[in-house]
């Protein structure tokens, strides 16, 4: 077993040297996704940079949700969807056919749009991802990594002194960070984020977007969300998706005050979407 | 440059492997019981094949003037003219334990069989006739190929005489094997090789006919006041708790409800389909509500409505437009209500069901019993012959089932509607 | 507006309720009549059972039947002693059935479970339309067959294998009925722990995939635990059936009232005793006849009380995720 922990370890950190080798983290080339005959994403070519925010904004349809689901795969649960195209992290083609998912998740991270912790503790939601990785082996790890996670999702304080009650008894804020904590345990190099704060209210939004913030120095963060103001306080890129196409890309301050397209600049004034 | 998500490169080839060991054992668990199903019925099936065949024996009987009066066939004594001629057949059996064995090879009822051949053809009498008779069941057993000959002749039923006799009988291709009717057209007997279901099946159906003269209506008006016309208060929540808890009390409480009720304090007549039907009416009656309710709700509003938009009134909203679209959904309930119901056995044994019953019951008051008791009754008789005639009842009864879920099944398809 | 006046009566309501008349109030009542059919049978069955075994304890005293540890109800009535016949314990009884139901529980449970997770998270659509009904069947074969598949069997095949492996083993075992009860509750047990983990919210599987669990991994750490209360209430209810279920135990179980716990041997059950108690002819003044009524009285408590407690989990484990 603690072999097992040992060479698993050793893994991790071979792919985290090649994440950390110069250039963009994550390629995208010609990716489209169909959902049996119905094409939803066309030819999206964009790259990921290292420890920045990119925001995935577009009207409701437009495939921003599918884009962001194709980088860890998780359109593979879905049984008519089909990729086509390349996305490259690490050097690698993950829709490669040697590549396997469960080692691709375990670097590339997500959070969905409802806080979604497992009807178990809050400490046992936040060590379930290193248990079954195995990254740690004794209990006194297993007990620091919890605190570490839990202090960078900024929610220790709140809940240090009851780790063994349930994580469903957390508010909605509450719980979306402890699902943050439970995604960055594992320590993946880019953290995926369906709408993360659709569900909640105004004072936890900001919370969150705080701490999404704070992420950025260690993890590469990718973030859909439908609310233009939150991807302009957040992001550092981006991408505006609209009908399935990747109409326009690049730094956040340019997106929004000089939009190069007549579809982006419509969409952030609020005439289509 | 390695594939730094390979299987091989992160090490996970131990946790697929759990994942197949684990999926490999949900389906193991599948086909075990379903393995277990095709065997089960598999073997009973195999075993109440024997029982659609008879074996007969064909002997040549003298009917000549001194054993048959041509001017009173009746008043011939049959039995002494089948035993003269199987004592002719077989000379060499002379002592009288075996000449018992011998006549055993017959049927008690080959005697009957071959007075009712006689007054059908006349034209045999005066001569010798060579006649098939019913064979009994111990050398139908034989002929069948299951008696274990190599066991110690102690520890068999068949000793080496009847053996014998009938290896001799096959020799000489005066054994013949047919098509069981009697199975089909005969009441019980003591004898399986005359022993038959008709008499249950008919049970059977008068106590189905009584259920669900019973459940039907009542299920079904039960379903609409509580899906139509109950309010959400104390009252209907507690008929809703009792349906409930009555779909899973024990059948053979509902058998001692009818004991003590239907029998005891009303005096009803024991062991009738009457008092059958009323009691596996009781315990069709959750299942039907609760069906009847699910097809009341798949009506959908709009048609409610629209009756009572222009003007109908709830009463006739419910009975002119919304009960006979959920009607279709209430019988499929119903149907397999009934079923579940052809298959009790034990509320049926507690009043009295159980007894032997040789005739066909004429009406729902008459003494009967029902498909499921008579196998019951088989499963516990003494003779190997009754195994497989069990068996084939059993067959019977599933058929039986089969048909009423298939009758089920396609009355859903052809109604079932997308509104 | 004056069309309006022209068609009613000034001074009368338009919209006066007319008198529904007799024969809405005839339906209504036949309605409502049916409907209470349902509480009439509880009552009836209540009733029919408490009155006959009051009788019975008139006869037996009650601590008698619920702590004696010997059963033999057809010991003759001695001449003496008026009313005194055989002995009611219904101990051996009692863990009798306790003891076949759990061998079934025993069978079904990891079938029924294992099948139930196949079916919810692995099986294609195929798999799972023809792999379903089938299973279902095993519910719908009435439990006469079960009991004479038990009998010819199961009961010999436990025999000999014993006998051959040195064991002396009853004709007549706890083990065949067990086994034969325990295929039949198997799709009980999976079609409502299937229902049950098919209502666990998709985002908890999609969070545990999102980590990098395996598909089992999500499914035994993450669907299982939280589907936990689900199952028990299927469980639950799987042996109230096995309890109450008389047909396979009367044919396979046995008379004799044997108080062990020994798998191998023959044991009676409450419904054996009932069904073997009022089979054939009965006075109804007799204390053996009226323990039948005692013994219903138990299995209908019982049973009862397993049917609500397991409703109540898996309606508030429904409920939660609603």
């Amino acid at each position: 077993m603690l072999n097992n922990s040992v060479e698993s370890e050793k893994k991790m950190a071979e792919v985290e040297t090649a994440l950390n080798s110069d250039g963009p983290i994550i390629q995208a080339k010609d990716v489209s996704v169909f959902y049996g005959e119905k094409q939803a994403l066309f030819d999206v070519n964009l790259d990921f940079e290292k420890n920045q925010v990119t925001s995935l904004i577009g009207p409701s349809g437009c495939g921003k949700s599918t884009f962001l689901r194709c980088i860890n795969r998780m359109n593979d649960l879905v049984d008519i969807a089909r990729v086509k195209g390349e996305i490259i992290i690490a050097n690698q083609d993950i829709y490669a056919k040697d590549v396997d998912v469960v080692a691709l998740r375990a670097h590339v991270g997500m959070v969905f749009q409802k806080p979604n912790p497992f009807p178990k503790s809050i400490y046992d939601n936040v060590a379930y991802g290193p248990r079954i990785h195995k990254t740690v082996s004794t209990k006194d790890e297993m007990d620091y990594v919890v605190e570490r996670s839990l202090k960078r999702a900024g929610l220790w304080d709140e809940v240090s002194d009851r780790l063994d009650q349930p994580g469903n008894g957390l508010s909605g804020g509450q719980q979306q960070r402890l699902c943050i904590a439970r995604a960055i345990a594992i320590e993946p190099q880019v953290v995926l984020m369906d709408e993360p704060c659709s569900a909640l209210d105004p004072i936890a939004t900001a919370v969150v977007e705080e701490l999404i913030d704070e992420l950025r120095e260690r993890f590469t963060i990718i973030i859909v969300t439908h609310s233009m103001q939150q991807a302009a306080r957040v992001s550092q890129k981006t991408a505006f998706f609209h009908l399935g196409n990747l109409v326009e890309h690049g730094d956040t301050d340019q997106i929004f005050t000089n939009p190069q397209d007549d579809r982006t600049e419509n969409y952030i004034t609020g005439r289509i979407g | 440059m390695t594939n730094p998500f390979s299987t091989e490169a992160a090490g996970l080839q131990g946790r697929h492997n759990a994942e197949t060991i684990f999926k490999l054992s949900g389906l193991t668990a599948i086909v075990c019981a379903i393995g277990f199903l095709v065997f089960m019925v598999g073997s009973i099936a195999w075993t109440g094949s024997g029982a659609l065949r008879e074996s007969h024996v064909q002997l040549s009987i003298d009917l000549g003037p001194e054993k048959v009066d041509p001017s009173n066939v009746e008043a011939a004594s049959y039995q002494t003219i089948v035993r003269d001629a199987l004592k002719e057949r077989f000379p060499e059996v002379t002592n009288r334990r075996d000449r018992r064995k011998l006549y055993g090879l017959l049927s008690p009822d080959a005697a009957l069989e071959l007075e009712q051949y006689v007054l059908d053809n006349p034209s045999v009498v005066g001569g010798v006739a060579d006649i098939w008779l019913l064979a009994s069941d111990d050398l139908d057993i034989y002929l069948k190929g299951d008696v274990k000959t190599e066991l110690d002749e102690s520890r068999r039923k068949f000793s080496d005489l009847e053996i014998g006799l009938a290896d001799s009988l096959v020799q000489e291709g005066q054994t013949r094997r047919q098509f069981n009717t009697r199975f089909f057209t005969n009441g019980d007997s003591r004898e399986p090789e005359l022993a038959g279901i008709l008499s249950s099946l008919i049970g059977s159906f008068f106590s189905l006919l009584v259920c669900f003269v019973i459940s039907f209506p009542m299920g079904v008006c039960a379903a609409i006041y509580l899906e139509e016309f109950a309010k959400k208060n104390r009252v209907s929540e507690f008929i809703e708790v009792n349906i409930n808890n009555l779909a899973a009390v024990p059948s053979i409480v509902f058998g001692l409800l009818g004991l003590a009720i239907f029998l005891n304090f009303f005096g009803l007549p024991r062991s009738s389909p009457l008092v059958g039907g009323m009691v596996l009416a009781l315990m069709t009656l959750p299942t039907i509500i609760i069906a009847s309710r699910a097809a009341l709700r798949a009506v959908p509003p709009s048609i409610r409505e629209a009756a009572l938009g222009i003007g109908a009134s709830k009463i006739q909203t419910t009975f002119h437009h919304v009960a006979p679209l959920a009607l279709p959904g209430m019988l499929t309930g119903a149907i397999v209500g009934m079923a579940r119901a052809l298959g009790e056995t034990a509320p049926l044994l507690m009043i009295g069901m159980v007894a032997f019953i040789a005739d066909v019951p004429k009406g729902i008051l008459d003494s009967a019993t029902a498909l499921p008791v008579q196998i019951f009754l088989w499963a516990d008789a003494p003779q190997r012959a009754f195994e497989e005639k069990t068996s084939a009842a059993i067959i019977v009864l599933l058929l039986f089932l089969v048909l009423m879920n298939l009758l089920a099944v396609l009355l859903r398809r052809k109604f079932e509607r997308r509104f | 507006m004056s069309d309006f006046q022209s068609k009613f009566a000034v001074g009368v309501n338009p919209f006066a309720r007319q008198s529904k008349g007799f024969g809405n109030a005839a339906i209504m009542f036949v309605l409502i009549a049916c409907s209470c059919v349902a509480i009439l049978v509880t009552v009836g069955i209540v009733m029919s059972l408490i009155f006959e075994t009051i009788r019975f304890f008139e006869q037996v005293p009650i601590l008698d039947f619920l702590f004696g540890t010997h059963w033999s109800p057809q010991t003759a009535l001695t001449a003496d002693v008026v009313g005194s016949s055989g002995a009611f314990g219904a101990v051996p009884l009692i863990t009798g059935t306790l003891l076949i139901s759990f061998i079934a529980m025993c069978i079904a449970t990891p079938l029924g479970l294992a099948s139930a997770v196949y079916l919810a998270e692995f099986a294609g659509p195929k798999v799972r339309s023809f792999a379903k009904p089938l299973l279902e069947m095993l519910a719908g074969i009435p439990s006469v067959v079960y009991g004479f598949f038990a009998a010819l069997t199961i009961a010999p095949f436990i025999r000999n294998s014993g006998s051959a492996a040195g064991f002396d083993i009853s004709s007549e075992s706890a083990l065949a009925a067990g086994i034969a009860m325990g295929i039949m509750v198997v799709p009980l047990v999976s079609s409502l722990s299937d229902d049950v983990i098919n209502s666990v919210p998709q985002s908890l599987r999609d969070a545990s995939l999102g980590l990098g669990a395996t598909h089992a991994e999500t499914v035994r750490k993450v669907v299982l635990p939280a589907a936990v209360p689900g199952i028990a209430g299927s469980l639950l209810l799987a042996t109230s059936s096995a309890i109450g279920e008389t047909m396979i135990v009367v044919m396979a179980a046995g008379l004799a009232a044997n108080l062990t716990l020994n798998p191998f041997e023959a044991v009676t059950t409450v419904t054996v005793q009932i069904v073997t108690l009022l089979t054939g002819d009965q006075e109804f003044d007799s204390a053996k006849t009226l323990s039948a009524f005692a013994l219903g009285l138990f299995l209908f408590v019982i049973t009862l009380a397993l049917n609500v407690i397991a409703l109540k989990i898996v309606n508030h484990f429904k409920e939660q995720y609603d």
